[in-house]
């Protein structure tokens, strides 16, 4: 018999061929995984530095990628094949190495009661204001996975990590969304705005963004506040719109409570939403547990003998910042017992007795502790 | 105000986009007024004050053409305008090096003394009138240095079609206000145009970004100001920096002292002699007298001999000068038309009749 589990883990220095041919099938908008293997050896050397404390706050990357652990039988030996699925990541702190520019979309008026004027224009002022900030960044899952709860339990893991190593990150956390763009990868704002500032394709310019060369791609936008007017009708539109297969991260992400506060990516003016550490759902509700370990729990089938709620999908994390591990299991806690089967405490590295972080996986299974 | 009724049927017609004539009687009246009133005041540093002059076919009597001078642009207020500036955005790393155009809302050429208000009746455009029409206000700064400014500028129209609609308005002004060009500018006409310069755009203007006809119409003349608008570039006037913030149009502006009328102009008595000033050596000058409120300014042939500028019998009368009057005359310079003769006087008050005749 064959089975499967999927674990979410700190990124491990081996992982190198295995990222590069993930961030291979990533293509545009996704300007933190680049294909670029120098680049992605940089990522992980600076995630082994985050996770080893070797780091400054300023570099601090927390890179974890989502593994399928399978167990093969074959000629009655069972033997592990690992696979790297997906990536995701959190920086400690944007823009205290090189500038983090956004647009902040504002308005000014002006009126004027004795000959009758009222007009609002909408205004771009390129702002440093996530200077400082958390990010949530990197999001990537293999086409082949994206079913059931692994997109979920992917981004939504971060959150465990945040919450048992609060810490480490800033009162404030951002997401940058994918903003629009065409099947070519062509960016209506793009094109109206950053074309005129800059000869080359969005693409490109997202590519230069993703090799650590977005501050020399902003130098050379506009600094000066923008009458939004002035920009072409299909580039207005797109201000603050989230790219149509980027709209299930976002309503995730608004699920647990982040919002849209007026900031766009200055190249295709995606949203950025963003949400107080402590005002996270997932890090608010989450809490601390005793893990048991016993047998058939962690399934649906271990209910059935005793009259206990019924079981909901919960993200569980080991606690220790070198073995950190996250699993996504069914359980219905008691008290501060949350059960587990054997398998999933050895993937998680844990035994009976210790303790670990839960949280349900969907907000609307969360009670506030 | 003998001439105001010639200044209104000048102001209707006259051009959008001239908004120092504005086709309203209350309005050209209270001009009128403030400027007899300037040219009878002692000023020691320029203010407020505005020079109101007229072109005054002398055969006729017929007021063919108005020119102005604000003494101080923006007086108690400010004066906008674009400033076209380049911005390089460039970038080592990435070996790129980008020029961007953007227009500047700025304040510069506040204080300066503007050259306003002028038209000639296209009759005359033809003609060496419309040089006089224009210097002789420089005649008129070189003698009065302490009423003006040591820098001028100047508005000319900028480009907008039949029905005075702008395609640098349409791009720009007409987004912050909702109204057409032609009435903002009536608006603005006679009264300060800060007002209006408040409600528009204060950061810059990427000028990439507007569509392409507001981008050619940016320092564009209106052809129908070709005339007034080469004068001064003669004279040495630079348009490459300033326009209106309004149609876009170039707005020029000079150091008083680089001009060719006051480098070329020079204090002279006048010396009445039929023979000399009609001697084959005699040369077209402009001619203008240094009193402020008898002002008066010509073209005439005269001969200048050693401090002393030998005009014709007729010439003199014109302009009420006897032997051994002060004037300023600048050569001027080569012209290929002939018109009418006019001369050059303050726009005058009910009390001031005196137009001397001069007769070709």
């Amino acid at each position: 018999m064959n089975a499967t589990l999927m674990i979410v883990r700190p990124i491990a220095a081996a992982d190198l061929g295995a990222l590069f041919q993930l961030a291979s099938k990533a293509g545009v908008g996704l300007t933190t995984l680049p294909a670029n293997e120098a680049l992605l050896k940089q990522r992980i050397d600076a995630s082994l530095a985050s996770f080893a404390g070797t780091a400054e706050p300023a570099d601090q990357i927390f890179v974890f990628v989502m593994e399928e652990a399978e167990t093969v039988s074959e000629h009655g030996r069972e033997r592990k094949k690992n696979k790297i699925v997906g990536i995701c990541a959190i920086a400690a702190a944007v823009g205290l190495r090189q500038p983090w520019y956004s647009y902040r979309v504002g308005q000014v008026v002006h009126a004027s009661q004795e000959l009758g004027i009222f007009t609002q224009t909408p205004t771009l002022f390129l702002s440093n204001d996530h200077t400082g900030h958390s990010e949530l960044c990197s999001l990537f899952l293999d086409s082949e996975y994206r079913v059931g709860k692994n997109g979920s339990m992917l981004s939504k893991c971060r959150f465990l990590f945040i919450a048992q190593f609060r810490a480490l990150f800033a009162k404030k956390m951002i997401a940058e969304l994918r903003g629009v763009s065409d099947a070519e990868g062509k960016s209506p704002f793009w094109e109206s705005l950053g074309r005129h500032f800059f000869s080359m394709d969005f693409k490109d310019a997202d590519y230069l963004t993703g090799i650590g060369k977005k501050s020399f791609v902003a130098e050379l936008m506009p600094k000066h506040p923008l009458y939004s007017s002035f920009l072409t009708p299909a580039a207005q539109a797109v201000i603050g719109q989230t790219h149509e297969l980027t709209r299930p991260a976002q309503a995730m992400l608004e699920a647990e409570g982040f919002r849209y506060e007026g900031h766009v990516d200055i190249f295709d003016a995606g949203p950025a939403v963003e949400c107080d550490v402590g005002d996270i759902d997932a890090v608010v509700k989450s809490r601390l547990f005793t893990a048991d370990v016993g047998p058939e729990a962690g399934s649906d089938a271990g209910s059935t003998a005793k009259s206990e709620q019924p079981k909901i999908n919960y993200l569980v994390a080991s606690t220790s910042l070198d073995h950190f591990r996250v699993l996504l299991v069914r359980a219905s806690p008691s008290g501060e017992l949350l059960r587990l089967s054997a398998v999933q405490a050895a993937a998680l590295g844990i035994k009976s007795g210790d303790s670990i972080r839960g949280v349900p996986l969907s907000p609307k299974d969360r009670v506030a502790s | 105000m003998s001439d105001l009724p010639a200044i209104e049927r000048i102001a209707a017609v006259s051009a959008v986009g001239i908004t120092s004539l504005p086709p309203d009687h209350e309005k050209l009246y209270d001009k009128i007024r403030s400027s007899v009133h300037s040219f009878s005041t002692e000023v020691d540093v320029n203010g407020e004050e505005i020079y109101f002059f007229v072109l005054e076919n002398t055969a006729t009597g017929a007021i063919i053409g108005t020119s102005g001078i604000a003494a101080s642009a923006g007086f108690h207020d400010r004066f906008y305008s674009y400033r076209n500036e380049i911005i390089v955005h460039a970038s080592q790393e990435l070996k790129v090096s980008n020029k961007i155009h953007a227009l500047h809302l700025c304040h510069d050429l506040t204080g300066l003394s503007l050259l306003t208000s002028f038209y000639i009746d296209p009759a005359y455009a033809h003609s060496k009138w419309p040089q006089l029409l224009s210097r002789a206000r420089l005649l008129f700064m070189a003698e009065f240095p302490q009423r003006f400014a040591d820098k001028l500028a100047a508005e000319n129209p900028g480009l907008c079609d039949e029905n005075g609609n702008s395609p640098f308005w349409n791009a720009v002004g007409r987004r912050f206000f909702s109204m057409e060009y032609p009435q903002a500018e009536q608006l603005s006409g006679g009264r300060s145009k800060t007002f209006i310069a408040e409600l528009m755009p204060q950061y810059p203007i990427y000028v990439p970004l507007l569509p392409a006809d507001a981008q050619l119409a940016i320092g564009q003349l209106h052809p129908v100001a070709d005339l007034p608008f080469s004068i001064l570039l003669d004279e040495g006037f630079e348009a490459d920096t300033y326009i209106d913030i309004f149609d876009g149009g170039p707005t020029v502006e000079a150091r008083l002292q680089t001009l060719r009328t006051i480098q070329t102009n020079r204090r002279l008595c006048v010396k009445i002699s039929k023979d000399d000033a009609s001697n084959r050596t005699a040369l077209d000058y402009l001619v203008a007298s240094t009193s402020t409120d008898t002002f008066r300014a010509t073209i005439a042939q005269a001969v200048i001999d050693g401090d002393a500028l030998v005009m014709t019998p007729g010439a003199a009368s014109v302009m009420q000068l006897t032997d051994g009057d002060s004037v300023r005359a600048a050569p001027l310079g080569t012209y290929t038309s002939l018109g009418a003769t006019s001369n050059v006087s303050p726009s005058s008050g009910a009390s001031s009749s005196a137009n001397a005749g001069w007769n070709s």
